[in-house]
């Protein structure tokens, strides 16, 4: 059985992705099982998806398991950002059997000796879709496109179909777009073709279920306690939803703070001495601030060449960028 | 009333009272306009939420506002904010809580809830004159599950519901003429793109008792399909296009805040969104965009400047 996690961010068709692998491995015969993660999260936000594959020889091959894949043959991240953030859970589970896809701009090398894991881990060449974000939503097509290569058991005929038929309402422009990406990464993905093998299936019979620890019942004051704090879900950082970074040229800024802070979705441009300051561990790159900003003072750079900008004055030791985490 | 009136931009406050960190999509219209009217409302206000995107907000343990928040079923967060009034009166009445700890009881709902499911809840609410302010949040649809139409759509737009070429083939309820027939003590639209006009509303119906009610419509990137960036620009053509008219009821008497000279034609604001997309891809539908336009023409041929 293969197990196949994809993550990536809210707004890039992850959902969409898994489905698409679903339906080219189920036309290619297989039993499959695909699903997202159903949460509160939002466009931008981290999010995976699964699909489970098991070949359909006869009775008995239904899949059993449910739920969150642990031990992943394959992983596609997305978006390359993804991976310096725990709470995504990107690396959850990968060992030496895993293939690990990554859609980046980077070398191979370079996010083999970032990660030192104990995996194959492949390049998927980002394309325009990470600086242009009404290109956002076909990543997932794209990556599926990566994904059904390296699985060696589809032909690009069952991926073509299965974009047509999960993409159908959408109507022919969007599925023409979507076929191309995918069929596109399928063919640069060939050298590796069939590199992800199928994991062993685990039997109901004989199943042993994880040691669960007993949890004794506590009152509701203690195992469901008052929160009292005021305001304080800035603890939830939600400046990791960002593929686009606002940031605010103060040499041209014309300190007309009630602009910018004021229509912040997210309260997230504060004001100190005058000048609007924002606030990046939760600034969601909406990028609403670089449209109504009267001078055009703010400009909205994509998230990884900022942060690429940011390593390297650190570095050099020229700045540390503006910290807001303890404001 | 206040000394510290709001006249200019600059009066805004430069400090920002609803916390960061919301599961809110990038971009929220509805976030925009919620924490431009936290900051005029201030701390001393008591949620009551109806299910709809918003209730995402406070999820245990985390919780943007500044005090209480109370979730209620859909079609009851007038009921529920009844139910918080009284409580907050009783406690008064006996001296257990002194005059200044007393709280503005704030209804916090989608369009959703306002223009359907909890109709009669606040329909209830007006005829007892419940003191209370009404917050719908507006985004035409049922955002929060994947924006089926409600009672709020506009004619014409593509909801998860209303596919096809066509897009929805009802009209969008006038929820504030609806509102306005109660005579309540106060009825208003706003929207976050324009802050002051929103600011000095909220400022006049703090200072009324009694049912005060406010419509805020809401750009949507998720559910009206565009760029989130878009959101503000959006909400200003959804007032220059007379498409969302700026206005207020107060004493039996409607007054326009906003009369938009030169409105620039309706399409201006539609072609900026996925939803309408219908309307000029493959081809231009010009019959529904000319009938989208001759709706919007008649409200204004009926409005008589003040």
């Amino acid at each position: 059985m293969y197990r196949i996690r994809i993550h990536g961010r809210g707004g890039q068709g992850i959902k969409m992705a898994s489905r698409i692998l679903g339906t080219a491995l189920f036309r290619s015969g297989f039993t499959v099982q695909d699903a997202p993660k159903y949460g509160a999260e939002r466009r931008g936000a981290p999010i995976f998806s699964t699909v489970r594959a098991a070949r359909a020889t006869g009775p008995g091959q239904a899949i059993n398991e449910r739920g969150i894949i642990h031990r992943p043959d394959l992983v596609v991240v997305a978006d390359d950002t993804l991976l310096a953030v725990p709470a995504a859970g990107t690396l959850l589970g990968i060992d030496s059997g895993s293939v690990v896809l990554v859609n980046s701009h980077e070398k191979a090398a370079t996010w083999r000796e970032r990660l030192n894991l104990d995996a194959t881990l492949l390049i998927l060449p980002a394309g325009e879709e990470v600086e242009d974000r009404a290109e956002l939503p076909h990543v997932g097509a794209t990556c599926a496109g990566a994904a059904a290569c390296l699985l060696g058991v589809i032909e690009p005929e069952a991926l073509a179909a299965a974009i047509a038929e999960e993409l159908a309402g959408l109507g022919e422009p969007v599925v023409e777009k979507n076929r191309t990406r995918a069929l596109a990464a399928f063919t640069a993905m060939m050298d590796q073709r069939g590199v992800v093998r199928e994991g062993t299936a685990i039997a109901a019979e004989g199943f042993t279920p994880p040691s669960w620890i007993e949890l004794p019942f506590e009152d509701a004051s203690i195992s469901a306690p008052d929160i009292r704090a005021a305001a304080n879900s800035v603890q939830v950082r939600t400046g990791l939803w960002r593929t686009l970074r606002p940031v605010i040229d103060y040499d041209h800024c014309g300190k007309c703070w009630w602009v910018c802070s004021t229509f912040c979705p997210d309260s997230a441009i504060l004001v100190e001495n005058g000048l609007p300051v924002i606030d990046y561990d939760h600034c969601k790159g909406c990028m609403v601030c670089v449209g109504v900003c009267p001078p055009h003072a703010i400009a909205g750079i994509p998230e990884y060449l900022a942060q690429a900008q940011d390593a390297l004055e650190t570095e050099t030791g020229e700045s540390n960028g503006p910290d807001t985490a303890d404001r | 009333m206040s000394d510290a009136r709001i006249k200019r931009m600059k009066d805004l406050p430069s400090t920002h009272l609803l916390g960061t960190g919301t599961p809110m999509c990038s971009g929220c219209g509805g976030l925009e306009a919620l924490h431009e009217i936290y900051d005029v409302l201030g701390e001393k206000t008591v949620f009551v939420n109806a299910a709809g995107c918003m209730t995402l907000l406070s999820v245990y343990p985390f919780t943007p506002f500044r005090g209480s928040w109370l979730y209620t079923a859909m079609a009851s967060a007038p009921a529920g904010a009844q139910g918080v009034r009284d409580a907050l009166d009783i406690l008064l009445e006996q001296g257990r809580i002194p005059p200044e700890d007393d709280l503005e009881v704030v209804v916090l709902t989608g369009d959703g809830s306002a223009y359907g499911m909890g109709m009669s809840a606040t329909s209830g609410a007006m005829d007892r004159n419940l003191d209370f302010i009404y917050l719908c949040y507006d985004n035409e649809g049922y955002g929060n599950t994947g924006q089926q139409y409600s009672s709020a759509t506009p004619h014409g737009a593509a909801t998860s519901t209303s596919r096809g070429s066509r897009g929805y083939p009802g009209y969008k309820k006038d929820l504030f003429a609806v509102w306005a027939a109660h005579a309540p003590a106060y009825v208003a639209t706003v929207i976050g793109s324009e802050p002051l006009d929103l600011a000095r509303k909220i400022e006049k119906a703090k200072e009324i008792r009694g049912p005060r009610m406010i419509i805020a419509l809401s750009p949507c990137p998720t559910g009206w399909d565009y760029d989130p960036k878009l959101s503000v620009e959006i909400g200003k053509l959804a007032v220059s296009t007379g498409v969302w008219p700026l206005k207020e009821y107060i004493d039996g008497k409607v007054t326009h805040t906003r009369l938009p000279h030169d409105r620039p034609p309706v399409e201006e604001y539609l072609k900026l969104q996925g939803r309408f997309a219908h309307l000029f891809e493959p081809a231009r539908d010009e019959e529904l965009l000319a009938d989208i336009q001759a709706r919007v023409d008649r409200y204004w041929e009926n409005v008589t400047p003040a």
